[in-house]
């Protein structure tokens, strides 16, 4: 089962120092197809042209057609670049953007193109960025649909701008395109979870994640002025020349030198940041104030992802550390990531925040991958958590979209038997079945590649990578409880719910009592696409003022608002995607004989490295230096593994929260939406640890009571001391020329006799010093 | 006064020029002198028309004067060979815009009486001889920088002055003016007493009065200089004699008294006059002269004698010290500018002290040239000032039949919106005065500050650091008053009828915004004009130590 792990590196690399296992010089680019750079521009351009509808007003959906039809085009792109790619990393150039020089020398000049950079790594990432955002803009189109107008505008604008800005990110042959679109994902991410404006909680979280991120970015620009300060480049291609030849731009031996580790640590903390990683994680659950499609895509599948690929760039560097401390780093803060957001999710009830923190959780997963040497496990977690997490997600809005906003897992119920939410109902199965690592599915394997190396690195290597391993597992093992604990508790059960709070959503499904709401809509031309011919409905983007008074529950009903067929056809599309994402592990690698596509791909990119073990030695010499599972070979016996794990913690949460019937499997003892007698006793017996875990460890308020306190009591204390001591002493200052000049101002008396005798006082005063310093 | 007069007496002296010869480096001049005496004549003319066409015809004669010396030769004969193009063309380019501020000054009521029907009375009109006046100065200040002779430098110092102490008396029919033009005529002629004596020991110790070429003061002092003597007291005693006579002039401690009455006493357009014309007089008087002198003494050899040194440094460090310090305590706007422009005159000083630097000239370092960064910020303090002036100049309001200028901070309050155009020529150009980057100002005072760090006289740039500090205190209050705070319902300020005065303002301030552009080839261009020619030929009186000379003098530069 060694098989299982991918990549031709492997061939190349057998054991040794740490040194050894640095991947073998990564080829230099050959010019690639000027086509790509239609990937940045087609995004810009729908950006513009939504811009453009924006400022002519205009109120039909056709920036979502606009953006649909862009991003497809894109991602037929791809496409094409991929099915076009010779396996060669090649680059195409639009224009030289910086280009400086202040001296002949090395490292005395500048140049950064705008251009982009083709190898495994960018065409894996951007087939599944462009996907899913073609996807998730068709189902934006029908989910936005109730703020058609400036606010459709805005919403699309941001969104193409931030497939432009991801692309950047992706595909950019330097660290500055990097840069670029990683301030860009942040700056639209920032626009789009703000994107409800005039609600307080989203404004602060749009706040939140920007101002979080920026401390992480403070740690990616450093790296990348440091790499250009020791390796005099910030281009890939040259880069990672001279990251294989092993010396810095001053021809210092690299393996010695402070960069080695100092530069990825850097890194890793952009890394932390953007991909919400272990402390850096908390501006991602409140990031779900934003449209669900925007969680869906830029919190659960894309940007949060830019972490992982960064490291995968720069995986050449990371590796170059003989000491492997800065990977080190990253697999334990991956792995604290995953284990922290998993007790939290385990918790809490909101449903969305759910999928928030288990996309925390997964990054983790994905970080523990890159640090314990298996970017191919990562980078295909990456790639199958995209399209199962945008299932759960878009899932998720189907029903806050049908039930007035409604989140919380107790006052849903059967959502999955009411009518039009089957599609629902199986996307979220089939989802939660890929989350919890259920056999066959597409998480299952990506997961299991992960376990399987953890348990295989050697402490030796990444330090406590055993450790590492069993606490992966056993956050696997709660990742499938949560998981079906969420689907056990909403979607089947007793059919029963509270519709949400959310006025403008809880608009489509009201309705008199007495009339049917089909009725209803039938009547008042409120029919499916909802927000068209709606009289008081109100549109653009002060919608929220025009919606009409309280849901009366006595004289009105609610009725569940089935998804349309645009978000229809988004949801089967991610989850027939997801399910086929499996398929891609038995596809023949391009390089190497296992671990399937993607290890095909990340082997034929900056990532290739030869993860220990992968390599079919002899059963003995295995054994004395790398790690086992109890004594087996982890690649052989971790399928089994970690499928039983997986199926305990669906058993468990089936118990606990499965309704009485079927579908928990005949041992659930729910009755109703909320009551859930062994849960709730359970969460009793552990009273303050699970309130602890409500509140998500009260993280925001411990960095409240450690930061900001500090930095506003620091506020007022300088304030005082600027009140008091510096405006004193410039107050002070200010009083000396006056001081002088009262002393001064009788000599300017208007008498022109005494001003002459001023003059020659003056003059005499002045031949005195003159008479001395010639004598002198 | 006339050129033919002063053709005598200097054709008299033993020249290396013959006077025939000089007479072309002085066509601005004459040009000049007869566009004086058109004015004269046109003044006079009964018919309305013809006499408004004294300032046309002003600004049209310094405008050809000013081509005419942009065009001109260099001055061969001169210490300062390229000074006098340079001067000229500056001299002429503020002359105008001190010629529109000046219009409409005297003669609004007899005007006014004319065109309700009163004869035309020749006599009782000052128009004539104001405008006149005005362009005599500025022929006199243009002769300053022809100079090459103490007694062309008097003559041409005087014909600067006697006609500004008329304009002054003459500004206003208040007896304000009459006080300040008395005034100013008395301390005037106590200053001029004290550098006529100066150059009369100058004289004394050196047997010549002329400042350069075979024989001249500039080589008897250099050949003193080198045989080791010093330049000997009586010659340190005329020089500094001389220096503090001309102080007065740019109104430097300790003859700056005057100065806040008289601008406070004459008219704000004649106040602006003051601060620009005889201050250049003075600054381009007292670098002739030190050039004569040389900035080749002290331990690098690249400082002004040491008793010079000192009285400068002195001079300099109190005239912006007293310059800001009382010109913080002021509410009239008249009287704050007048410190301001006192202070102005100690930040130029500094330039003068430093010289023109190792290595002045096409091939120098713009930031060690002191007497470059002088020129320049002459340039720069000319447009600045004449802009704040000016807005003094246009805003007028009647109260009981009597006009009022600004007279307090007060005044300016809300200006930026009751008379935009003002406010803002107001803001900018106090911000330029206070040395904002990236204004006018900012630059002038940049190089001045280069220039004493090169030269090492550190103290000084830190008094004047200090100083600029200081100075914001007031030149804020001259942002604030009409940038931020409202008017006060009751003061309304109109427009003079004079519309020249506010379009110079307005050029004034475009050119504080403007000039930032050509800043560095402006720079260039004063480098140019202070490259300081050594003396040529020593002395046959010291003869056999001509070799000597040349090497054990310190630094007998060439310039060019």
């Amino acid at each position: 089962m060694t098989g299982l792990m991918g990549g031709w590196a492997t061939l190349a690399a057998a054991g040794g120092g740490a040194a050894a296992h640095a991947a073998p010089g990564i080829p230099a680019p050959g010019a690639g197809s000027p086509i790509a750079l239609l990937l940045l521009g087609l995004p810009l351009l729908a950006a513009a042209l939504c811009g453009v509808f924006a400022a002519t007003g205009n109120r039909s959906k056709l920036p979502a057609f606009t953006s649909v039809a862009a991003l497809g085009a894109c991602f037929g792109i791809a496409l094409m670049l991929f099915l076009n790619w010779n396996g060669q990393p090649a680059t195409a150039r639009a224009f030289d953007w910086i280009s400086l020089d202040w001296g002949a020398g090395k490292g005395q000049s500048f140049d950064a193109h705008f251009g982009v950079y083709i190898d495994g790594l960018t065409l894996l990432w951007m087939l599944f960025v462009t996907g899913l955002a073609t996807v998730i803009a068709l189902y934006s189109m029908e989910y936005m649909s109730h703020d058609v107008g400036l606010g459709y505008c805005r919403y699309f604008a941001a969104f193409n701008l931030f497939v432009f800005s991801m692309t950047a990110l992706v595909m950019g042959d330097n660290l500055l395109m990097l840069f670029l679109g990683w301030e860009g994902v942040g700056l639209c991410s920032y626009l789009l979870i703000g994107y409800y404006y005039k609600r307080a909680a989203a404004v602060a979280a749009a706040k939140k994640a920007f101002i979080m991120n920026r401390i992480g970015d403070l740690g990616l620009l450093m790296g990348i002025l440091s790499t250009f300060v020791v390796f005099g480049t910030i281009e890939y291609a040259p880069l990672f020349q001279m990251i294989a030849s092993g010396k810095t731009a001053s021809g210092a031996e690299l393996a010695s030198h402070w960069s080695v580790w100092g530069i990825p640590l850097m890194f890793a903390v952009g890394a932390f940041g953007k991909s919400a990683q272990f402390i850096f994680y908390t501006w991602l659950p409140d990031a779900m104030e934003g449209p669900t499609p925007v969680s869906a895509l830029i919190h659960a599948a894309t940007m949060v992802t830019a972490g992982v690929f960064l490291i995968g760039r720069l995986y050449p560097l990371f590796t170059a550390d003989p000491a492997l401390i800065a990977l080190s780093v990253v697999a334990w803060a991956g792995v604290i990531t995953a284990l922290w957001a998993a007790t939290i999710e385990m918790a809490i009830f909101d449903i969305k925040r759910v999928m928030g923190y288990s996309t925390i959780s997964q990054l983790g997963f994905m970080f523990a991958g890159m640090g314990l040497l298996t970017p191919t496990g990562a980078a295909f977690h990456t790639f199958t958590h995209a399209f199962f997490k945008a299932t759960l997600f878009l899932g998720v809005g189907a029903v806050m979209h049908g039930f007035g906003g409604q989140l919380d897992l107790r006052r849903l119920s059967g959502v999955m038997w009411m009518r039009g939410f089957g599609l629902v109902g199986i996307a979220m199965l089939v989802g939660s079945i890929n989350l919890s690592g259920v056999p066959f599915t597409a998480g299952f394997f990506s997961k299991d590649v992960i376990l399987a190396q953890a348990f295989t690195t050697p402490g030796t290597m990444i330090w406590g990578a055993q450790a590492a391993a069993w606490l992966l597992l056993l956050t696997a093992g709660m990742t499938a409880y949560y998981t079906f604990r969420t689907f056990l508790r909403v979607y089947v059960g007793p059919r029963e719910f509270v519709p949400g709070d959310d006025a403008e959503l809880l608009d489509l499904g009201r309705h008199p009592k007495g009339v049917s709401l089909d009725e209803w809509h039938a009547q008042h031309g409120h029919g499916h696409g909802h927000g068209h011919g709606h009289d008081d409905h109100g549109h653009g983007s002060d919608h929220r003022a025009a919606v009409r008074p309280d849901f009366d529950p006595t004289t009105e009903e609610f009725d569940p608002h089935p998804p349309g067929w645009s978000m229809k056809a988004a949801i089967g599309l991610c989850m027939v995607l997801s399910i086929l994402a499996a398929g891609v592990y038995f596809m023949k690698p391009a390089v190497g004989n296992h671990g399937g596509w993607v290890a095909g791909m990340v082997g034929q990119s900056s990532a290739a490295f030869a993860s220990p073990g992968e390599h079919h030695g002899g059963a003995a010499e295995h054994a004395a230096k790398l790690g086992t599972f109890l004594g087996y070979d982890p690649h052989k016996v971790m399928y089994y593994v970690s499928a039983g794990v997986g199926l305990i913690g669906i058993l468990i949460a089936a118990f606990l929260h499965g309704p009485r019937g079927v579908w928990s499997l005949f041992i659930g003892n729910r009755t109703s939406a909320a009551v859930a007698p062994r849960a709730d006793a359970l969460a009793n017996l552990f009273g303050p640890l699970t309130r602890a875990a409500r509140n998500k460890y009260y993280v925001d308020e411990i960095y409240d009571a450690l930061v900001r306190t500090p930095l506003r009591v620091l506020a007022h204390i300088f304030h005082i001391l600027d009140q008091g001591l510096v405006d004193g002493l410039v107050n002070l200052c200010g009083a000396l020329p006056r001081m002088l000049a009262r002393s001064l101002r009788p000599s300017q008396s208007g008498v022109l006799q005494g001003y002459a005798v001023g003059m020659a006082a003056g003059l005499g005063l002045i031949l005195i010093v003159v008479w001395v310093l010639m004598l002198r | 006064m006339s050129t033919p007069l002063l053709m005598t007496m200097l054709g008299a002296a033993d020249q290396p020029l013959p006077m025939v010869e000089k007479l072309r480096y002085l066509v601005p001049e004459m040009i000049l002198f007869i566009a004086t005496v058109v004015v004269m004549i046109v003044g006079l003319s009964p018919n309305r028309a013809v006499r408004r066409s004294c300032a046309a015809v002003s600004i049209a004669g310094l405008a050809a004067a000013g081509a005419a010396a942009a065009f001109g030769p260099a001055f061969e004969g001169g210490v300062l060979p390229g000074l006098m193009p340079f001067a000229k063309v500056l001299i002429a380019a503020v002359g105008v815009l001190l010629v529109m501020v000046v219009t409409g000054t005297v003669d609004r009521d007899f005007e006014g009486e004319v065109s309700r029907g009163a004869a035309f009375d020749a006599l009782r009109g000052n128009r004539a001889e104001f405008y006149a006046f005005a362009l005599f100065s500025l022929t006199g200040l243009m002769l300053v920088a022809s100079a090459d002779d103490l007694i062309w430098l008097f003559l041409a110092l005087e014909l600067t002055s006697l006609p500004t102490y008329v304009m002054v008396s003459i500004s206003t029919a208040r007896s304000r003016s009459q006080e300040a033009g008395v005034k100013y005529f008395f301390l005037g002629a106590f200053g001029a007493a004290m550098f006529l004596y100066g150059f009369a020991m100058l004289y004394g110790a050196t047997g010549t009065t002329a400042l350069y070429g075979p024989g001249s003061i500039a080589e008897v002092l250099a050949a003193r200089a080198a045989s080791g003597e010093g330049l000997g007291m009586l010659a340190t005693l005329g020089l500094v004699l001389s220096i503090v006579g001309v102080s007065f002039k740019i109104a430097a401690v300790p003859m700056h008294f005057y100065t806040p009455d008289v601008y406070e006493g004459a008219a704000s357009s004649v106040s602006a006059f003051l601060a620009f014309v005889p201050k250049a007089a003075g600054f381009l008087t007292i670098i002739l002269l030190l050039a004569a002198v040389g900035w080749h003494f002290g331990p690098a050899g690249t400082a002004l004698p040491e008793p010079i040194r000192v009285t400068l440094w002195v001079m300099a460090a109190l005239t912006m010290t007293v310059g800001n310090v009382l010109a913080v305590m002021q509410k009239s706007v008249k009287r704050m500018l007048a410190y301001s422009s006192i202070a102005h005159s100690g930040y130029m000083l500094v330039g003068v002290i430093v010289g023109p630097g190792s290595q002045a000239g096409a091939t120098g370092s713009l930031q060690s040239n002191g007497l470059a960064a002088v020129l320049f910020y002459l340039l720069c303090y000319g447009f600045m000032n004449l802009g704040a002036f000016a807005v003094l100049a246009v805003l007028e309001k009647r109260s009981g039949g009597e006009r009022e200028e600004i007279e307090t901070v007060e005044d300016l309050k809300g200006l930026c919106r009751t008379q935009p155009l003002m406010g803002w020529t107001m803001v900018l150009c106090a911000l330029s005065l206070l040395g904002l980057p990236p204004l006018l100002g900012f630059w002038g005072k940049f190089f001045l500050f280069t220039s004493a760090i090169g030269a090492g006289e550190i103290a000084l740039v830190v008094v004047m650091g200090l100083n600029s500090a200081i100075a914001a205190y007031y030149y804020l209050r001259l942002v604030g008053a009409p940038l931020l705070e409202s008017s006060d319902a009751g003061a309304s300020f109109t427009e003079a009828p004079a519309p020249a005065r506010k379009w110079a303002a307005v050029l004034s301030a475009a050119s504080v915004l403007v000039l930032v552009l050509p800043a560095g080839w402006l720079i260039q261009r004063a480098n140019n004009a202070t490259g300081v020619r050594p003396p040529t030929t020593p002395m046959k009186a010291s003869g056999g130590t001509a070799d000597s000379a040349s090497t054990s003098a310190p630094a007998v530069r060439a310039a060019r």
